[in-house]
């Protein structure tokens, strides 16, 4: 069991660094595939993980392997050591596996680019990263982890980096992600200071004062909000459109954003001592999805449209998460994989075909050259909306009726924000349906698609989306809790769905009604305002402004936080640089040559000067002795 | 104890090193100088060996014997420095040999 854990964890590390090793002795197709093997060898190392823990009894499925005390000072002791649970399990099989499909969709859509051995070494140490942070068998390693995950996000988004929009993409995703790592490092400083150590079995079964749980799980939601793209460290995660269509796809689908909501379901018991900031989480999940499912509807870059969408998904997992059904929220997260990992690479093959154009206005009608993609596309965005028997509608709607069972007015609140977001994914999500892939082709899809030798992309492409159009349409399967619920028992033991959380099956069955129903209407006013035209749009230009604007966030952080600091920045360089920092250097330079033209005298030559100020000082000395007795 | 006091050893001892230091600020003679700086180290043992005695602690003969040591070493090099002027042609007074001045 451990044995796989650790190979899944230093397979993708090996990749890379053979990559780098070799750099240009090796063909680009050399890397490419050295990376795909690692990232599947990592694969099979959790399937191993996962077959051998699943022989065994429920109480003994978890175990921690240390490989050597890595720190130690006083009684302070951290190893570099790895947790194996069926938390962990899945996390892996979720990042190896989709991460596996991800890079070897990779290969056809980075063909002919200029530094793909670059590409493929970044992206194995991606995946090394994510799995680092669902392995590492204490708070520091997941810390670690975490870091390494906006390094390796830093450096895929700003992958092209001779576009200056990539580098600034890549530089915000960082500093956002970087707010997060500090709240989460303030939150581990708390804990050291109260129980002396970071291993998860202290540190969950302690009992920390009221005050010291709320700050813990407070910085610990803070890392979680930046690394998810939650309200309101969001801004970054659009932005990160700029790296390549798969890098979306993986920062999206198998790692990254899902990390926040691991790490609530990994220290849940930390932030069920803080129920009240828990709620917070789930709060904010409900009004992420919201806010980001209107911007959605105005977005006009497919990436984009689907960035939002992933923020809006998130949204539900931090609620399902926060109202204390981790369970639920680790389910979406494995169907969300499956299905926005689809839905980027769908996207990516459309882009690929039609020179890299990802306007939604120019695309028009392209389905009906990519019928493959179109389908596979349709079996993505029905997940994504939550229509049975697609997967979403078996993750998503457990999440919601949770929030019902909560009972309480936020429950409610939780629940119509739940509902709502239903109706808004429907709706965004088949706007860019109709929008895109039905109809007559326009004549810029005529003019610039090219097929890939009579197929609509290279196999490795292919491959993958084919499979995982099948894993989004059936994986919701596993579980339909009013039924039937494995995942919510394997996941039992590391992280129970709170009693206050689990709904009745009548609620879980007026949600699911009203949720598949909002859904349905969503689609609806989608196909009546965007295929049929018989509603028009409605003008309201101060809600499209305001969704085009993305709220203002960005515009607000701009005022707040980016322009205040340059006008420091340059009040600093004209009035203290320039005039006192500069300055100083020929100053000092001058005093010295001042100084020192009235010291030279002293400096006679002649040796009797020099033996009357040695004998003048020993008199002196003796003299003070003298005195001082 | 035998002999005068120690009192007398140090007094002739401060009078040996007040003609050295004279020496030194006066005489102009590069020789004269390392001979007068000779006197002064001498006066110092002196004063150690006087002081040695009086207080029955071995210690200030040690002492005595390292600066006999440092001083032979001064001379060699002293010496030698004279030597080297010398080769030069160059003038033993040392109020002319002030390169050195700022």
């Amino acid at each position: 069991m451990t044995g796989g854990a650790w190979l899944c964890l230093l397979a993708p590390l090996g990749g890379t660094i053979v990559i780098t090793l070799l750099g240009t002795r090796i063909s680009r197709l050399a890397a490419a595939w050295i990376a795909t093997t690692t990232v599947f060898v990592a694969f099979g190392g959790a399937v191993w993980a996962f077959v051998d823990m699943q022989s065994r009894q429920v109480g003994s499925r978890s175990e921690i392997t240390t490989a050597w005390t890595w720190l130690q000072s006083g009684n302070f002791k951290v190893g570099l050591e790895l947790l194996v649970d069926p938390l962990s399990a899945v996390m892996m099989l979720i990042v190896s596996g989709v991460g596996g499909l991800i890079v070897l969709y990779s290969i056809g859509y980075m063909d002919g680019d200029e530094e793909e051995r670059r590409y493929f070494a970044y992206i194995s140490f991606f995946v090394f990263s994510m799995l680092l942070l669902v392995e590492g068998g204490n708070l520091l390693m997941l810390l670690i982890g975490w870091g390494l995950v906006g390094l390796s996000s830093y450096l895929l988004i700003g992958f092209w980096h001779d576009r200056p929009s990539a580098v600034q993409a890549a530089k915000k995703a960082f500093v956002m992600n970087a707010l997060g790592d500090a709240t989460m490092a303030l939150a581990f400083f708390i804990l050291i200071a109260h129980t002396n150590s970071l291993s998860f079995a202290t540190d969950f079964n302690a009992h920390l004062s009221g005050t010291a749980a709320n700050f813990v799980a407070l910085g610990l939601l803070g890392g979680a909000v930046a690394k998810s793209a939650q309200i309101p460290l969001q801004t970054w995660l659009p932005d990160a459109m700029e790296g390549p269509t798969p890098v979306s796809a993986l920062i999206h689908a198998a790692t990254m954003v899902t990390a926040g909501v691991y790490l609530i379901a990994r220290t849940h018991p930390l932030f069920e001592q803080a129920r009240t900031i828990e709620l917070l989480a789930a709060g904010t999940g409900a009004l992420t999805l919201l806010v980001a499912g209107l911007i959605a509807l105005v977005q006009t870059d497919i990436k984009k449209v689907i960035a939002y969408s992933t923020m809006s998904q998130i949204g539900y997992m931090f609620l399902g998460a926060g109202v204390g059904a981790y369970s639920s929220g680790m389910f979406h997260l494995l169907t969300h994989a499956f299905f926005k990992a689809l839905l980027f690479m769908t996207a990516g093959l459309a882009i690929h075909a039609i020179a890299g154009e990802q306007d939604i206005r120019k695309l028009r009608g392209i389905g009906r050259l990519m019928p493959f993609t179109k389908w596979c596309f349709l079996a993505g965005a029905l997940a994504l909306v939550g229509i049975p028997p697609f997967s979403g509608f078996f993750s998503k709607d457990p999440i919601i009726s949770s929030a019902a069972a909560l009972g309480t007015w936020y429950g409610w609140i939780f629940w119509v924000c739940g509902v709502a977001g239903a109706f808004l994914t429907g709706l965004y999500t088949f706007r860019l349906w109709f929008l895109v892939f039905p109809g007559e082709p326009s004549p810029f899809v005529r003019e610039h698609y090219h097929d890939h030798h009579g197929r609509e992309g290279a196999w490795t492409m292919l491959v993958p989306v084919g499979i995982l159009a099948v894993l989004a349409t059936f994986a919701g399967w596993l579980q339909w809790t009013p039924h039937w619920d494995p995942f919510t028992k394997w996941l039992e033991p590391v992280a129970p769905t709170l009693a206050a959380a689990v709904p009745t099956t009548t609620q879980e069955y007026y949600t699911s009604a009203a949720a598949v129903v909002a859904g349905l209407v969503g689609i609806g006013v989608a196909w009546a305002v965007y295929s049929r035209r018989t509603i028009a749009i409605p003008a309201a230009p101060f809600w499209r402004r305001l969704f085009e604007n993305k709220f203002y966030f960005d515009w607000l952080y701009d005022r707040i936080f980016y322009r205040p600091a340059a006008a420091t920045a340059t009040f600093l360089l004209r009035d203290f640089e320039d005039p006192v920092i500069l300055q100083a250097g020929p100053d000092l330079g001058e005093a010295t040559i001042e100084t020192g033209g009235l010291v030279r005298r002293l400096q006679t030559g002649l040796l009797r000067t020099y033996v009357l100020f040695v004998a003048a000082g020993a008199a002196a000395v003796v003299l003070a002795f003298l005195i001082a007795k | 104890m035998l002999g005068p006091g120690v009192a007398w050893y140090v007094a002739v001892a401060a009078v040996l090193f007040g003609i050295g230091a004279l020496g030194v600020l006066i005489r102009r003679n590069t020789l004269v100088v390392l001979l007068s700086l000779e006197l002064m180290l001498n006066a110092g043992n002196l004063a150690l060996i006087a002081f040695s005695r009086h207080f029955h602690n071995g210690a200030g003969q040690i002492f005595a014997l390292a600066v006999m040591a440092i001083a032979a070493s001064e001379v060699c090099v002293g010496l030698g420095l004279v030597v080297a002027l010398n080769r030069r042609r160059l003038s033993l007074d040392v109020d002319r040999l002030s390169e050195l001045r700022g």
